[in-house]
């Protein structure tokens, strides 16, 4: 028990100075006021002419369609984490040395940060931008089950800072990450589910995403919202979708440690 | 202006040459690049695959737009890119006097300096798609070419007048590097067939922020489908063209060489 309250004080205390360091730079979030509902408009009318006078699309209906976009979009406040650039910088320039030779893991610590980070953008970015898409949009935000979505969405993070760290990792090998880096962001916008439903694939590319960690991070928590969960042809309970994605942060967490227990030999503390 | 492009080709041969010292990181960053962009009508692909489509736009000339769209704004990042982020990183550090203390505008000098050969993959991309959608919908005539170059060029002038608002954006808010989000947030509107979006929409997009002119209009010009509005547009397009460089100008006043 003390274990964990100690543990929990200490991801207290990283938090609560990202968020003091982070509110320095308040106006960086304040950008998503702006960005996020344009990006959203754009989505708003083109599947509005493209649905025209209703009916489905690969099996969703014109407001269900609406509501995925702008839920995936808010989800995505809530996700982002750059764990995989900060650690590259560390090992790059050499500065890792001084986490390697703190008390705690690096990884926990990283965790603490993104945890204090979007914490912040929970008021600053996600909130806010809620309020713009109900008000302006006029559509509902509220989650089938909000119990399991805010579960979803927690896992979803967690995934999410686990794939960033595993790719800051390879910086152990390869020194510079930025080309690693922007193909995983790709992967990322196109398999979490950002700019289209999934069920729009090839129904193999679908069933694929079942063993790929990106659909968790956004198109799981995404359907748990709207309250029913598809996919490859297989229509999930909430319950199970969340449990797999329970399993996937699971496995990204263990592959995260043999990463990392690999790239630790490698690590010469002077910098590339 | 000859001087002007004497520096600029210099610049461009240096800025080849420096790429070339690694060219094998070159060639796989503009391969990459390549692929990637090639990505871009994928959103388009998927759903004219699962049988759905914009209102009176086959998916060709979805494509026609996306293609023009990418090809357009990837020649202007190829010019104009790099004077955003020298400009930001200048004004930061409270460097900028290496532009001031030379014999010629900061801005000509940044953009003379900056040429980003690395951005070449998408101006590929852009290129492939373009031809692969023009043997799919044809010319509608030899007329349509020359409007279309006209409109092209419209269009540059318009990611022109973008890039360099971008960079002097800078000038007031230091530092921020998600100032290009706002810019490409808006550029969405750019990528789609204009006659999807409201009324409002569409005349914003075609003479206040004219980001219709880097994909919609050249394409409709092709396809024979042009507006006589899309001509006005383009006297909107150089407006906007020179409004980004006399405000980058006027917020060179700001800086004020202390770093940030």
């Amino acid at each position: 028990m003390n274990y964990i309250k100690r543990k929990f004080d200490i991801c207290k205390t990283v938090a609560w100075v990202t968020i003091k360091e982070y509110i320095a730079y308040r106006t960086h979030m304040l950008v998503s006021l702006f960005v996020g509902p344009v990006y959203f408009a754009v989505q708003y009318f083109i599947w509005g002419a493209i649905y025209g006078s209703g009916g489905e699309i690969a099996g969703i209906e014109y407001a269900q369609m609406i509501r995925y976009f702008g839920i995936t979009a808010l989800i995505g406040y809530l996700t982002w984490g750059s764990a995989d650039w900060n650690l590259s910088m560390l090992i790059r320039t050499g500065k890792f040395l001084t986490f390697a030779l703190r008390p705690i893991h690096h990884r926990f610590f990283a965790m603490s940060q993104k945890a204090g980070h979007r914490s912040l953008a929970l008021f600053m970015e996600f909130l806010p931008c809620a309020a713009i898409l109900m008000l302006v949009f006029n559509i509902s935000l509220f989650p089938a089950h909000f119990g399991w979505f805010a579960l979803s969405v927690i896992l979803a993070s967690v995934i999410h800072f686990f794939i960033a760290y595993c790719i800051g990792l390879f910086s152990f090998w390869v020194v510079r990450t930025d080309g690693l880096r922007l193909v995983y962001r790709l992967f990322d916008s196109i398999f979490a589910g950002f700019l289209i439903p999934l069920v729009f694939f090839p129904k193999w590319m679908q069933l694929i995403q079942f063993f790929l960690p990106f659909q968790y991070t956004a198109y799981v928590p995404a359907m748990v919202f709207l309250g029913e969960y598809k996919l490859g042809g297989y229509e999930l309970t909430i319950p199970a979708i969340v449990g797999i994605q329970a399993l996937a942060a699971l496995v990204m967490f263990l592959i995260s440690q043999l990463m990392y227990k690999a790239a630790i030999k490698r690590f010469a503390a002077v910098g590339a | 202006m000859k001087k002007f492009f004497k520096l600029y080709s210099n610049c461009i041969k240096i800025a080849v040459a420096g790429a070339m010292a690694y060219r094998l990181n070159f060639l796989l960053t503009t391969l990459l690049a390549t692929i990637l962009n090639a990505l871009f009508p994928l959103v388009t692909i998927l759903i004219y695959n699962a049988g759905a489509s914009f209102p009176a736009w086959d998916f060709y000339e979805v494509l026609l737009v996306q293609g023009i769209f990418l090809l357009t704004s990837s020649l202007a990042y190829l010019v104009f890119d790099g004077v955003l982020w020298t400009t930001m990183y200048h004004i930061r550090e409270g460097t900028f006097e290496v532009a001031l203390l030379k014999p010629l505008s900061p801005l000509v000098f940044f953009i003379s300096t900056t040429f980003t050969p690395e951005i070449f993959g998408g101006v590929v991309a852009g290129g492939v798609l373009f031809t692969v959608a023009v043997s799919f919908t044809g010319v509608a005539s030899a007329l349509a070419i020359v409007q279309f170059l006209l409109l092209f060029i419209a269009g540059f002038c318009t990611m022109a007048g973008l890039c360099m608002m971008m960079a002097a954006t800078t000038f007031k808010w230091v530092g921020n590097s998600r100032i290009p989000e706002i810019y490409d947030s808006v550029m969405t509107f750019g990528k789609y067939p204009a006659t999807i979006f409201p009324q409002v929409i569409r005349g914003v997009t075609a003479f206040a922020i004219p980001v219709a002119m880097i994909g919609f209009f050249p394409a409709s010009a092709l396809l024979g489908r042009i507006d006589t509005a899309a001509f006005f547009a383009v006297i909107a397009c150089v407006l906007f063209m020179f409004l980004g460089i006399w405000l980058y100008n006027k917020m060179i006043k700001l800086y004020e060489g202390v770093g940030g």
